[in-house]
């Protein structure tokens, strides 16, 4: 029906995609099965297509493979596996623009939203896929999104019928590590019941801009995609070199608001988010979270810096709370365009417990198509924050990716 | 991301800038020459297709793709630019919207992040998206903010020009260069090329060639720019296809609404 109803042969039909592989050195490990070097390997392909000047659909597969690691499932289309699969969908969206400046999207997406980088409070909630706990990989959602613009005013409403739970990290001493021993053994934590979200959550984000600010507010209502774990120790037992400890997955429910702030000043960009969140569940309690930004081009490079906290205690570990395992920190990237490719230097440094992340990267493009990329990721500091706790993740990386 | 400072569609504007009719007879006939090619080739929107090439001194390419719409005319005018190619930067947009008597507002869509950005003025000197082009290049030629004056007749791929020297004033903001010369065809009034000249240079830095000019919609227009860096030995072509002046502007097209619009304008 929809084919006879759009000539569809009149617009625009797109192919695109990448074919990567990459490789990392570990410098360090806590026991012997883990490997010192792994390899990964990622084609994904797009297809786009405007069905009819007020209809666009776009779909995105991913194949992957890699020589370490766990995975359950061949194909995973709602990313809600405690693994990652070989096999996903990225996207998969219809977006109908029923007026000039209003579109209604279904189907499978990825948000994003807040002002400030490095953190946002609206945008850190996000169901994040953690099995590689430095690349800060999104997940999508399957959902409803109506978004608009009216004058100045602009409206972006999201409803997830079924809420995408985070892929926390695999359970390892390198990717999640337990600062403990047991008879001089490491603990690493195993996957225990995992009490999937049977419901999801609806947000409303209202944007505006006057002059030189922008300015925003939104709330949400639902199941937080970020589990709270429950371990037992009473179940703990041996599995050769290590003690594993059960650790329970559930899921809470909060109900959240914030708003946004951007500021042109000159050469530079000043932003600013806080928001409340509140929860009912004695292990997730509620928070006050506060960002402040900036940023500005300095020729070809451009410096981000971003400072962000919770104002309020959290009632477990903010490491056990994953999206807000981070707090308090400070974030400052640096990157820089190259006629060869580009580079970038990220440092993220945790202020509660003084360590923190250096990060290198650079691109290097052999032609317009094939890029060369090196990088190193340093962890350092404190085994009680989030980054100084995994010093097996100190690593290079060299990767070489096709796009086309 | 290079492709966070857009404002490429600017460059047709600085060719349709400098054409009219005019008798120059005086010293201060290059400001006349400048006043009425302003007044005179206003249009209401344009659209295109660009392709540019950038050709390093070892002769290495790099290519990049977009389309770009814009409504009104220089510092009135609202701009969206989106990136076609090459893979890396597809779906890239920039919106451009007038503020008066300020810095236009500007953002830009990256889809890797999905989500817009504002961004502020750019700094003239960095390069355009790692091409021979720099900011200050893109710029719409303000004669206000340069001392000008005629020099002696040239002429440029067989056809006779008028040479205006300009130079930037100090109270216009730094420029890269001290100097530039305009070489404008007598018959049409048209820039077909632009020396560069850094400070301290005796000869020019770089040189902007504008070419295969054709009549569109009743408006003349370069198809062909080529940015030599006569330091570096690159270069950087920039082709036109499917220009258009003055046609209606679908409603909404430039609203950030449609700047997040994927696979949109």
């Amino acid at each position: 029906m929809l084919a006879l109803a759009c000539p569809a042969a009149a617009y625009a039909q797109t192919w695109s995609g990448f074919v990567e592989a990459k490789g990392f050195a570990y410098a360090e490990r806590s026991l012997p099965r883990e490997p010192w070097l792994v390899g990964w390997g990622t084609a994904q392909l797009t297809f786009e297509e405007r069905l009819a000047p007020s209809l666009r659909l776009a779909a995105s597969a991913r194949a992957e493979g890699w020589s370490a690691g766990e995975r359950d499932v061949f194909l995973d289309l709602a990313d809600r596996d405690l693994r990652r699969a070989p096999f996903s969908l990225r996207e998969a969206w219809l977006s109908w623009s029923v007026a000039p400046t209003v579109d209604v999207e279904a189907g499978r997406f990825q948000l994003g939203w807040g002002k400030t980088d490095g953190y946002s409070p609206a945008d850190a909630f996000l169901p994040r896929d953690l099995t590689d706990p430095f690349a800060d990989e999104k997940l999508p959602l399957w959902g409803l999104r109506a978004r608009g613009q009216t004058g100045a005013l602009r409206f972006d409403g999201v409803f997830v019928p079924l809420g995408t739970p985070w892929r926390v990290p695999v359970s390892s001493p390198r990717f999640a590590p337990v600062d403990a021993t047991v008879a001089g053994l490491p603990v690493v934590l195993a996957d225990g019941e995992n009490d999937l979200p049977r419901a999801g959550w609806g947000a409303l984000r209202l944007l505006a801009t006057f002059g030189d600010w922008d300015v925003g507010a939104w709330g949400r209502t639902g199941i937080r995609p970020a589990p709270l774990l429950t371990v037992r120790p009473d179940e703990a037992y041996l599995d050769g070199d290590a003690v594993v400890l059960p650790a329970d997955r559930r899921y809470a429910r909060e109900e959240a608001g914030g708003v946004e702030l951007s500021r042109v000043t000159g050469s530079w960009i000043l932003r600013a988010e806080g928001a409340a969140l509140f929860s009912t569940d004695a292990g997730l309690g509620d928070a006050l979270i506060w960002t402040v930004g900036a940023e500005r081009a300095f020729g070809d490079g451009t410096l981000l810096l971003t400072l962000a906290a919770n104002a309020r205690g959290t009632p477990v570990d903010p490491l056990l709370l994953f999206d807000r395992a981070l707090l308090p920190a400070f974030v400052a990237v640096w990157q820089r365009t190259e006629r060869w490719g580009s580079w970038r230097a990220v440092w993220t440094q945790g202020l509660r417990h003084g360590d923190g992340l250096a990060k290198v990267e650079l691109s290097w493009s052999a032609t317009d198509a094939l890029a060369l990329s090196l990088g190193v990721d340093v962890p350092y500091g404190s085994r009680y924050g989030p980054f100084g706790a995994r010093p097996d993740l100190k690593r290079a990386r060299a990767g070489v990716r096709w796009s086309f | 991301m290079s492709s966070r400072r857009i404002p490429l569609a600017v460059l047709p504007a600085v060719l349709v800038l400098l054409a009219a009719p005019a008798r120059p007879a005086r010293a201060d006939e290059a400001r006349d020459l400048l006043v009425q090619s302003e007044a005179r080739h206003r249009t209401k929107s344009q659209e295109y297709e660009g392709d540019l090439v950038v050709t390093s001194k070892d002769g290495k390419e790099r290519k990049k793709s977009w389309k770009s719409y814009r409504f009104g005319y220089a510092g009135d005018s609202k701009m969206l630019i989106r990136f076609t190619a090459p893979p890396e930067v597809k779906g890239v947009g920039y919106l451009s919207l007038p503020r008066a008597g300020k810095n236009p507002d500007q953002w830009l869509y990256l889809p890797s992040m999905k989500r817009e950005r504002r961004i502020a003025a750019q700094d003239r000197s960095a390069s355009f998206v790692g091409t021979d082009f720099n900011y200050e290049d893109l710029e719409e030629l303000d004669h206000e903010k340069y001392d000008v004056k005629l020099l002696a007749d040239e002429t440029v791929a067989g056809q006779p020009c008028w040479v205006i020297e300009a130079r930037p004033r100090s109270e216009a903001g730094k420029s890269l260069y001290e100097k530039k010369l305009l070489f404008l065809r007598k018959d049409l009034l048209f820039l077909v090329r632009m020396d560069l000249f850094l400070p301290g240079g005796r000869e020019p830095g770089k040189r902007l060639l504008l070419e295969d000019v054709v009549l569109v919609d009743g408006h003349h227009v370069a198809r062909r720019m080529t940015m030599k860096d006569l330091t570096k030995g690159s270069t950087t072509v920039i082709r036109l296809e499917k220009l258009a002046f003055d046609r209606l502007q679908p409603e909404g097209r430039h609203t950030l609404q449609n700047l997040v619009r994927e696979g949109g304008d």
